[in-house]
């Protein structure tokens, strides 16, 4: 019996075909430009459609076995019925084929008799019989059945010989039924298969969202981590796969904040430490000042050390135990509306060059900013000072708008000098901690490497401004420090003056 | 004017006490020195000072309650050393009862000068004008008296120099930075918290209803005034 579940196109050409489509799709999408989420919603995807289609072509393949099996049964027995009435009829007047063919059903029937082949119908002829078929009806003497694939679709022969009145019988049926049956249920299945794979889409878009979510979260707690919320921590979870990413992620915050803390600590307690020998230094000093003139020259000139060393001593504990604030997240702004102008004034009578010029214009002097004037005044001693140590020229001081926005947003305080400038590459490495160095010529000398423009950098980020440094751009030579500062829009007018 | 000045100084540290002390002295003026609080109630029973030096981080009964403390029974005005400024420490000390405050290191010039601040007197009557009168309110300034509805009212010497600055211009509005100049003798710099402190502290005790002031008024943006 022929095969009959003909292909038209090899199995093994196909394969070929899909391995290199798969291939060609893979290196068209390359897994590390697809995301996560992507990736899941592609295995879903492709899940889905493997699976059903795996499933359409079974639930196919088994429905059309048993559609023909069940065919074949019914046609053969059909047939046996038919042939035997045919050969009864034959034996009772042999001459009478065509009724013989005539009376059985509507099936297409031939029957070969004394050399002779007699037809129901022209659609089924004798040449239509296959040699193999016909040489084992009519040699062996035995029923067979074929399957044969006609111009018109599958068609079944049933072949029996009559050895009573010596003729050989044969039934034709077409198969339309089975043919029409399996073309529903083709249909059936294709739609099946659509449909699952589009659940399997949103399955899959669900999936991937929810397979998602607890990587956002954690995303966000680590940027909030990054900012320095370090008491941000994952919420914990029932589910066993996310429990060990919250866990490991929350028990490395935990230490990530202890040591912050403990270091952080460790700064403040001994900046704490230091207060008091340096309250006992300060004042004891001072009593000795008092009565410099009763020193003979050389303890005058020890006192003289001394003092000024204690003085530089305690501004770098006070540094310290700032910038350990700023560690711990422990700062509190005491802020309040400022008139920029007069706040720049008294902030440069305090520093260590109160003859300072401040340049500013009309419209900028009328600026009003929101700070905690204790804290920016020291930005503008430090950077007056770094100017001075750094530089041994005199500093200049400008206000002015830093942007042409309308109405102005920022503004701009800017700190020049006359001295060697920086180097290039260093503009950002000096508001570093302790970071010496940064000009060409900067004098080696003892004072400097501090904290100051550190401090300066973190107090004006606490106000939500900007602090840079460049080099003169106006053909002078000398270090340029620019403070932005974000400009107060005044609720009520003149607050800043009172 | 501020020789003869008996300041007690309360702070557990030795040396920094015994370095205060010389520093002081060198001012010209009398120290006692105590080394807790409980030993600060003792003596300032005995020998009434006219400062008070106190250092919030005490141990025993700590900085807050000795202020407390001592204000039940004395106006003398009181300097607390704080570790930070920008804490809620300075508040709660001024809440107490302290009249100024300097954060650990100070210099004792700094201190001197504060003192010297705290203890200048105000003379803020018009002469021929004893008395100052804003509606049931009552100054008389060379007795340092304050009634209220004809009773007296307690307040400490910071608080009324205070109420006697506001007084010297009836209905002039006084901003938060000239208060801390002409009270407390500090500049640009002052923290605007003495202020804000003391009003409140002053509303307790001269308005009758502390919560909607009728005499001490906060003129919004600008500072403060006194009226009838």
């Amino acid at each position: 019996m022929t095969d009959i579940f003909t292909e038209t196109s090899t199995p093994r050409y196909r394969l070929t075909r899909a391995r290199r489509l798969i291939r060609t799709l893979v290196r068209r999408i390359t897994p590390k430009r697809i995301g996560l989420r992507n990736r899941i919603l592609l295995i879903f995807v492709a899940g889905a459609l493997i699976l059903s289609i795996v499933l359409a072509s079974i639930t196919y393949s088994f429905t059309r076995a048993n559609l023909v099996e069940q065919r074949i049964n019914t046609e053969t027995n059909q047939a046996l019925t038919n042939a035997r009435r045919a050969q009864n009829d034959l034996i009772l007047s042999p001459e009478e084929i065509a009724l013989a063919l005539d009376q059985a059903g509507n099936t297409h029937k031939l029957i070969f008799m004394q050399g002779q082949w007699s037809a129901s119908s022209p659609q089924f002829l004798q040449d239509m019989i296959p040699d193999v078929l016909l040489e084992r009806v009519q040699n062996q003497g035995r029923a067979a059945l074929m399957i044969v694939d006609t111009p018109r679709g599958e068609a079944m022969i049933v072949g029996i010989p009559l050895p009573r009145v010596d003729a050989l019988y044969f039934e034709f049926d077409n198969m339309r039924e089975v043919r029409a049956a399996l073309q529903s249920l083709q249909l059936a299945l294709l739609i099946a298969t659509v449909i699952t794979t589009m659940v399997g889409v949103s399955l899959g878009l669900f999936a991937s969202r929810r397979a998602v979510r607890p990587l956002a979260n954690a995303a966000q707690a680590a940027r909030a981590i990054a900012d320095g919320r370090l008491e941000t921590r994952l919420e914990p979870t029932d589910d066993p796969d996310m429990q060990a990413l919250t866990s490991a992620f929350n028990d490395m915050v935990n230490t990530l904040q202890q040591r912050v803390e403990r270091d952080a600590r460790f700064t403040s307690d001994v900046s704490h430490e230091l207060r008091s020998p340096l309250m006992t230094l300060a004042a004891s000093v001072q009593v000795m000042e008092s009565r410099r003139d009763e020193l003979p020259e050389r303890s005058q000139a020890a006192l003289d050390l001394l003092s000024s060393d204690v003085l530089r001593f305690q501004g770098l504990v006070e540094d310290l135990l700032e910038i350990s604030r700023f560690d711990a997240g422990a700062i509190r702004l005491v802020l309040e509306p400022l008139s920029l102008y007069e706040f720049m004034k008294q902030a440069v009578s305090v520093s260590s060059i109160p003859r300072t010029e401040i340049v500013c214009d009309d419209v900028d002097a009328l600026v009003a900013i929101r700070g905690d004037k204790r804290r920016l005044a020291r930005v503008i001693a430090n950077l007056i000072d770094n100017a001075r140590i750094h530089s041994g020229g005199k500093p200049k001081v400008v206000i002015q708008r830093a942007h042409n926005d309308e109405p102005p947003t920022h503004v701009w305080i800017i700190v020049e000098d006359d001295g060697d400038g920086l180097i290039e590459g260093e503009f950002d490495h000096i508001f570093e901690r302790f970071s010496r160095g940064g000009a060409a010529g900067r004098r080696a000398g003892t004072e400097g490497a501090g904290l100051g423009l550190a401090l300066a950098r973190e107090h004006v980020a606490l106000h939500r401004g900007r602090i840079w440094a460049t080099n003169r751009t106006d053909g002078i030579r000398g270090a340029r420090f620019i403070v932005e500062l974000p400009i107060e829009i005044p609720t009520t007018t003149d607050e800043s003056s009172a | 004017m501020t020789v003869g000045i008996r300041v007690l100084a309360v702070e557990d540290d030795e040396r920094i006490r015994a370095s205060v002390k010389l520093a002081l002295e060198d001012e010209g003026w009398m120290v006692d020195e105590a080394a807790s609080g409980e030993e600060a109630i003792t003596l300032f029973g005995t020998h009434p000072a006219d400062v008070v030096l106190i250092d919030i981080m005490l141990p025993g009964i700590d900085g807050f309650e000795l202020c407390r403390t001592i204000r039940k029974s004395s106006n003398v005005p009181i300097v607390m050393v704080t570790a930070r400024a920008d804490t809620h420490d300075v508040v709660a000390g001024l809440e107490a009862g302290a009249d100024d405050y300097l954060t650990k290191p100070f210099a004792p010039k700094e201190l001197a000068a504060r003192i010297r601040a705290l203890l200048r007197r105000v003379r803020p009557s018009q002469p021929g004008h004893p008395k100052l009168i804003f509606g049931n309110l009552e100054i008389i300034p060379d007795e340092g008296k304050v009634l209220l509805d004809n009773h007296e009212v307690e307040l400490t010497k910071t608080e009324f120099r205070l109420l006697c600055e506001l007084a010297n211009d009836p209905g002039g509005v006084f901003s938060r930075e000239l208060l801390l100049d002409k009270v407390w003798g500090y500049g640009y710099f002052g923290d605007g918290r003495l202020v804000d402190v003391h009003i409140r502290r002053l509303r307790m005790k001269v308005e009758v209803d502390p919560a909607n002031p009728a005499h001490v008024v906060t003129v919004r943006g600008l500072g403060y005034r006194l009226q009838s």
